[in-house]
């Protein structure tokens, strides 16, 4: 087998990345209408902005998607002309970096809802990290960033932990995530 | 004359899959042959050329062995789908992407897109045309000319004009007939009356993947007509062979004095412009209309209209009364859309087709039978659990008009079901309209196939640059365009 | 998106992407390090002449665009308004607090908000996806698997949302109703994400396996039928980011709007 992704992965992982990069565009403004009803309700669907790295590792299982996906899902929606500019690439990689670091101390083997919302969470404290530097989050009162930090993280695990799961659970029963998931050792012994 | 391709002994299986689709299969292809493959859906032969291009294992992982396998030095691969074989927007970019991959310099590239565009006979002003504004026809063409910038001596086509009207599907023989002259040609097809006098042998596989016959296209036709039918390949005279055995009963005219479907002075606008007007339309209780018109005439947006899901003006009346009025809209018109997956909304065939009846709050024991009887009628009883999306391209179009009927409304609008099926479920589908027309319901259908407008419809819609031209019955129609051959020429 | 709107070329398109895409991250990192609002003011208004002259798109397209950017202002300074750290208190109620310092930080973080989403969008507006993957091949030697995969997915995305207007009618049609609330949503998301994920992968699956048909292969070198270079308007560009720079610090000196340099403290 070739090392790496193979083009199909690449180009499947990347048209995921720009589904939701689409949506990451779109989600901006409802962010912005939500986030006008104050205390950071708007943070419970912040976790839609780490889903295509979720959802495209889940669907594709291979090292390297989780990172592609964020990436080129920011890529997206800053093509596509999203409010955030740059800073949306800085952090889609640190969001990216942090999924695909989870699935990586899971050595790639496993696929369920905890290892989904454990990158949520992990993607969740890596934009964090970054809004301490962009977003001067260090200058609000403790408890309101508290708040901040339990509305996101929560709505990490909500969106792309659970929501993310399930929507590939519903995926894979179209037959879909055949065509791109690795053949198995079993399938080549049938070869007789 | 030399081997240029074969393959000995091939084992393949796809992952998840438990059984092998090959099994043991050689085939090897001589030097300037033209082979045309055919084989029911799912016998794998995309997989088949996939394998003698390489492109299986190397681009896609599918576990197989073989005992001795020679792929030819140069090749080219035309694919089905014209959307989906494209990787830049514009014409030009597309033939540069693979000059590029061949190294080519730059400065030579202008000259030879020049040349590839003019050996398919498409002629730009400026190469620099979007790909998305061009015709499927055009846009298989375009795939012709990024093929034959390979420079290759074999050519794999794989059903490249499954997704084409009757004028594209000549257009792209046409050019293939005169690029592959000189080329060694395999062609995959089930629609093969365009194909037939340029082929000289023919191989013929089973659902299992076993070839059942390899020889001279004459030896074939002759010896397996019976197994072509069973297998709905679209041989020459599939439809004589077919209206010999069914012979189509004259259409009772309908006898009611009220039309089910009425539409006058009917626009339909996008933004404020119209795109589409109807004088006057009738079709009555019994009708079986069939709308015809070139590709973009507004064919669709007419059946889109009338299911009110765009702007409109004027009248449109479904059994006396005003369409945007109507309560229980759902339960007088059924519509089926051209894409089948589209209007799947659930996981399973049984839940699929049940879907409308839950909608209305029918009891499960209400449920039961009459699902398990329209899935029978269907053939589709063996499938009940299975995903939609799982199911072969034919059951999927079963499914969708089941699916749509099963509350039996009297108005069935269709957007062409029979597209892209094979002689086996287009003559299935259009029987089973036909029952449902002898009930008294009216059916409402976009087609471009000539046969089906002759032999099965009580009247036609003809639509011309956004505007109904015509509407009157079949054989109003067929008289007063009878210079028309095409498809239907070799019935006779 | 410069994918399927018409728009006249100007300068700014003719831009190195790679330069482009290189100043534009430049400001962004000088814009983080800015804790003076009135340069920011002034950098803001910078940019604004770029959107508003240079793209080349119409008036009309631009003001719908501006739009989202007011509440990008709102968004980006609210929170730290009512619920930032200060010592000058201006007003309390309940749990808003709204100090000096908060208040000059959260205008401070609007401001920026904008001029991300101004350059943001002028980069986006006159660049051509296809001569930004050729020239991050070029310039930044990115791999042609990668740059070539992102071309193709973009020329998928106008395929996509027509079939998501036949999707939307197809769902009318059968009469999907997705219910309320959190339940509600889910539904309605899974029954326009699924089908539309299935056929994308299939989709671009194919186009894979097509490309590959075309000898397209990673190893190797190759030609390319567009040469993105370097030009003349690349200095304009860096000049008028120069000329920017250098005029808001010396206004904001000058003329300052408001009393305070640095809102941190």
């Amino acid at each position: 087998m070739e090392k790496g992704l193979k083009l199909t992965d690449i180009l499947v992982t990347i048209i995921i990345a720009l589904i939701f990069g689409i949506i990451y565009k779109l989600w901006g403004p409802l962010y912005g209408v939500i986030s006008t009803l104050g205390l950071h309700v708007e943070q419970l669907i912040y976790g839609m902005w780490f889903i295509a790295a979720v959802v495209a590792y889940l669907i594709i299982r291979k090292p390297g998607v989780a990172l592609l996906a964020e990436v080129a899902a920011a890529q997206g929606e800053f093509i596509f002309g999203g409010e955030w500019g740059v800073a949306t690439l800085i952090f889609g990689l640190g969001q990216g970096l942090a999924a695909e670091l989870i699935f990586a101390a899971f050595r790639y083997q496993r696929f369920d809802m905890i290892v989904a919302s454990l990158a949520g969470v992990a993607s969740a404290l890596a934009s964090l990290g970054i809004d301490f530097y962009y977003g001067y989050i260090g200058d609000l009162a403790l408890w309101n960033l508290l708040i901040l930090f339990g509305t996101r993280i929560a709505g990490g695990i909500l969106i792309s932990g659970i929501f993310a799961h399930l929507l590939v659970k519903a995926l894979e029963k179209t037959g879909v995530t055949n065509l791109v998931r690795p053949a198995s050792q079993e399938d080549y012994k049938a070869l007789g | 004359m030399s081997t240029v391709a074969n393959v000995k002994n091939m084992r393949l299986k796809f992952p998840g899959v438990d059984s092998l689709l090959f099994k043991d299969f050689s085939l090897s292809l001589k030097k300037g042959e033209k082979v045309l493959i055919l084989g029911p859906s799912g016998s794998g032969k995309s997989t088949l050329l996939q394998v003698l291009t390489g492109l299986i294992p190397h681009a896609v992982e599918v576990p197989m062995k073989t005992d001795e396998i020679n792929i030819p030095d140069s090749w080219g691969y035309l694919f089905q789908d014209p959307d989906s074989q494209f990787c830049m927007p514009f014409v030009d970019e597309e033939i540069a992407f693979v000059l590029e991959n061949l190294q080519i310099p730059k400065e030579e590239m202008n000259r030879y897109i020049h040349h590839y565009l003019h050996q398919v006979g498409l002629a730009f002003k400026n190469p620099h045309t979007k790909i998305q504004t061009l015709s499927g026809g055009m846009k298989q063409r375009l795939a012709i000319a990024s093929v034959l910038a390979l420079e290759p001596e074999v050519l794999f086509l794989d059903e490249p004009t499954a997704m084409l009207d009757s004028e594209g599907t000549k257009q792209v023989w046409e050019t293939i007939k005169q690029v592959g002259e000189d080329k060694t040609v395999v062609i995959v097809e089930h629609k093969i009356e365009e194909v037939v006098d340029f082929v000289d042998r023919v191989v013929l596989l089973d659902e299992q993947g076993v070839i059942i016959a390899d020889g001279s296209k004459d030896e074939v036709f002759a010896s397996y007509k019976q197994v072509l039918l069973e297998h709905g390949i679209w041989y020459p005279g599939v439809w004589r062979d077919y209206l010999n055995s069914k012979p189509p009963s004259p259409s009772p005219s309908p006898v009611s004095i009220n039309p089910s479907v009425h539409l006058s002075d009917f626009s339909v606008y996008r933004g404020k412009s119209v795109k589409l007007h109807i004088p006057q339309a009738n079709a009555y209780p019994g009708d079986w209309v069939t709308i015809i018109g070139e590709n973009g005439a507004g064919k669709s947006t007419l059946l889109l209209a009338m299911m009110n899901l765009l702007k409109t003006k004027g009248t449109c009346h479904f059994l006396g009364q005003d369409y945007k009025s109507i309560k229980n809209f759902a339960d007088h018109v059924a519509f089926v859309f051209q894409n089948p997956e589209f209007q799947f909304v659930t996981n399973s065939v049984y839940e699929e087709a049940a879907y409308s009846l839950r909608l209305d709050h029918w009891t499960e024991e209400q449920i039961s039978p009459r699902v398990n009887q329209l899935l029978k009628t269907y053939h589709l009883e063996n499938h009940t659990h299975i995903h939609p999306y799982q199911l072969s391209i034919g059951q999927k179009r079963r499914l969708s008009v089941a699916a749509s009927i099963i509350k039996e409304q009297s108005i069935i609008l269709l957007d062409e079901p029979t597209f892209g099926q094979d002689a086996k479920n287009t003559f299935a589908i259009l029987e089973q309209l036909e029952q449902l027309r002898r009930q008294g319901k009216t059916i409402i259908m976009v087609t471009h196939d000539r046969n089906i407008v002759e032999y099965f419809s009580t009247k036609v819609w003809s639509i011309h640059d956004g505007k109904l031209a015509n509407d009157s019955s079949t054989g109003e129609y067929l008289e007063s365009n009878n210079h028309v051959t095409g498809e239907i020429s070799y019935v006779h | 998106m410069s994918i399927d709107f018409s728009y006249q070329e100007t300068w700014l398109h003719k831009i190195n992407p790679s330069l482009k895409l290189g100043f534009v991250f430049l400001l962004f990192i000088h814009l983080i390090m800015i804790h003076n609002t009135n340069i920011l003011i002034n950098y803001m208004f910078g940019t604004l002449i770029l959107y508003l002259f240079f793209t080349g798109h119409p008036w009309k397209r631009l003001m719908i665009i501006f739009l989202p950017f007011l509440l990008i202002f709102l968004t980006s300074s609210t929170s730290m308004i009512f619920f930032g750290k200060g010592d000058v208190t201006w007003f309390k109620w309940g749990l808003i607090h709204i100090t000096e310092e908060s208040f000059f930080r959260g205008l401070h973080l609007g401001f920026r908000g904008i001029i991300f989403a101004i350059i943001g969008v002028v980069f986006a507006l006159t660049t051509r996806p296809v001569y930004l993957f050729y020239s991050f091949m070029q310039q930044l030697k990115l791999k042609p698997k990668y740059a070539y995969s992102f071309m193709a997915a973009i020329r998928l995305i106008p395929l996509m949302i027509e079939e998501m207007q036949t999707l939307h009618y197809a769902l009318k049609v059968r009469g999907v109703q997705s219910g309320k609330g959190i339940r509600g949503l889910y539904n309605k998301l899974k029954s326009y994400s699924i089908p539309l994920l299935s056929q994308s992968i299939r989709k671009a699956f194919r186009i894979a396996v097509a490309m590959e048909a075309k000898r397209f292969s990673n190893s190797g070198n190759r030609t390319y039928y567009y040469q993105i270079n370097f030009s003349k308007v690349d200095l304009v560009f860096v000049f008028y980011l120069i000329a920017v720079f250098t005029l808001s610090y010396y206004m904001a000196v000058q003329y300052p709007y408001f009393p305070i340099t640095d809102v941190r403290l």
